[in-house]
């Protein structure tokens, strides 16, 4: 069992996950507060990762953090060095690659707030911010779970972005999914199973935990 | 406010089939919109909250010797208490907090807190929802949820007009009658002004309020209550007449 790759690869899947909900939350409440054909456009762009292959993405992610681009450049003078084949690499390639498990959620989540709701909070005094922070993020407290659920496990799963951003270094970028491909590539069978097993347990207990609370949620009656 | 125009609205709007085109000068403490369902009336209210699409809209609140375009502001600006027509409790919150909602978004510091609370506890007592105050939207009859929407428009903080939409349907009469002298003291003590929407003749009547009746989306008669509601009233007798005939004598 390669217990600094999970280490690595749990690490990874909670600083994701931080991010994401910090980036999301505003992408999210913004493509949800209207219907205009920027807000499509960027819906578009945030769902990408789901269809492009992860290798594709990873490769752009690559190119575009190279020292001759100019975010590289932006990265060499800022944090002294250009961010592939580091921890902080694949934090950004896991980030654009969750982005849609963590927006989608949210996206759903705000819309779904009563309209009705939010326009009386409104004209009861509450400005846009008030209005999400004491109407629409409470109400929404369940896509919060799932879009975490999901990006943390999505996160724990992946395997073409990490290795083309972060290659294969022990203790620095190889995860769990990475040391199952080396175990099964050097014919570990027994030891690739140990590993995967650890991510179907994980990926299951966020599934199996994001459905209990949705069912107890249903259960316990409407959101407004 | 009871003196002179307090507010005046100029709209023109597409309401589904309905073509909204008002033009009113509101001037009474209490004013009641009356017309069939349909006629506008509602809409003439969200025109006013800013919720409603319209083609043209002017509305301004007089402010010493001139006029304040409320048309251009968001609707968190206007200083409106709103009851909308359907309840809309936040339905994650009990009725005492969504009673405070407006009163507790700013109030900085203990003092201002504690007077917020006053407040609130005001409008608790004088819609009757101490006994509900820990229970939530959910475990609320038609008539309660109705109340916790009165009180939580009286609460606003420097409003300047309270718009009630159907405030007192599926309210229990006898409360409803307990509740009004108090409502309309605490009206008359905040020198604020009402814009209620009703179909209820016997409602319009009770609040001796002016009067405005729409029909098709256009205004056909604004007056005092026993005007122009006088053939629904003369109707309303002859009801009244014919049911105490049919009753059984002695």
């Amino acid at each position: 069992m390669d217990f600094p790759a999970l280490g690595l690869t749990l690490r990874l899947a909670g600083t994701t996950t931080l991010v994401l909900l910090l980036v999301a939350t505003p992408l999210a409440a913004w493509i949800a507060g209207g219907s205009g054909w920027l807000r499509r456009m960027v819906q578009a762009v945030v769902a990408l990762p789901l269809v492009l292959p992860p290798t594709v993405l990873g490769f752009y992610l690559l190119v575009g953090m190279a020292p001759g681009t100019m975010v590289g450049r932006v990265l060499i003078r800022v944090v002294g060095h250009s961010l592939a084949f580091t921890f902080w690499g694949l934090v950004v390639g896991s980030v654009v690659y969750s982005l849609p498990f963590a927006v989608v959620p949210l996206v759903t989540g705000f819309s779904s707030v009563n309209r009705e709701l939010r326009e009386t909070a409104s004209v009861l005094g509450a400005g846009p911010l008030t209005v999400f922070r004491r109407i629409v993020v409470p109400l929404s407290g369940m896509s919060f779970a799932m879009a975490a659920v999901l990006a943390f496990a999505h996160t724990v799963g992946e395997f073409g972005v990490v290795l083309m951003i972060g290659g294969d270094i022990p203790g620095v970028t190889r995860t769990l999914s990475i040391s199952i491909f080396d175990a099964v590539q050097e014919a570990n069978y027994a030891g690739a199973n140990r590993m995967a097993v650890w991510l179907v347990a994980v990926s299951f207990v966020a599934l199996l935990g994001v459905y209990w609370r949705g069912a107890r949620v249903q259960g316990s009656g409407s959101r407004g | 406010m009871a003196n002179g125009v307090h507010h005046r609205l100029r709209v023109e709007a597409e309401v589904g089939a309905l073509l909204l085109e008002a033009e009113l000068e509101f001037a009474a403490p209490w004013t009641v919109v009356f017309g069939p369902s349909g006629s506008g009336k509602s809409s003439l209210l969200k025109a006013m909250c800013g919720l409603l699409e319209c083609d043209e809209v002017e509305f301004a609140r007089r402010e010493g010797e001139g006029w304040r375009m409320l048309d251009g502001l968001e609707s968190y600006r206007r200083l409106l208490g709103y009851a909308p027509q359907q309840a809309a409790l936040f339905p994650h919150m009990t009725v005492r907090q969504n009673v405070a909602f407006a009163t507790t978004q700013r109030p900085k510091g203990r003092a201002a807190w504690k007077q917020a609370m006053e407040v609130v506890d005001a409008a608790m007592d004088v819609f009757a929802l101490r006994e509900l105050e820990d229970r939530r939207p959910d475990d609320l009859s038609g008539g309660e949820s109705q109340r916790v929407n009165l009180a939580r428009a009286f609460v606003v903080p420097g409003a300047r007009l309270m718009l009630l939409d159907e405030p007192f349907s599926g309210v229990d009469r006898r409360l409803r009658d307990m509740m009004l002298p108090r409502m309309k003291e605490w009206l008359k003590e905040l020198d604020l002004a009402v814009i209620s929407v009703t179909h209820d003749v016997d409602e319009a009547l009770l609040l001796e309020a002016e009067v405005v009746r729409l029909e098709g989306g256009r205004v056909v008669a604004q007056g005092a209550a026993v005007e122009v509601l006088a053939e629904e009233r003369v109707r309303m007798i002859a009801v009244l007449g014919g049911a105490a005939e049919s009753i059984p004598q002695g």
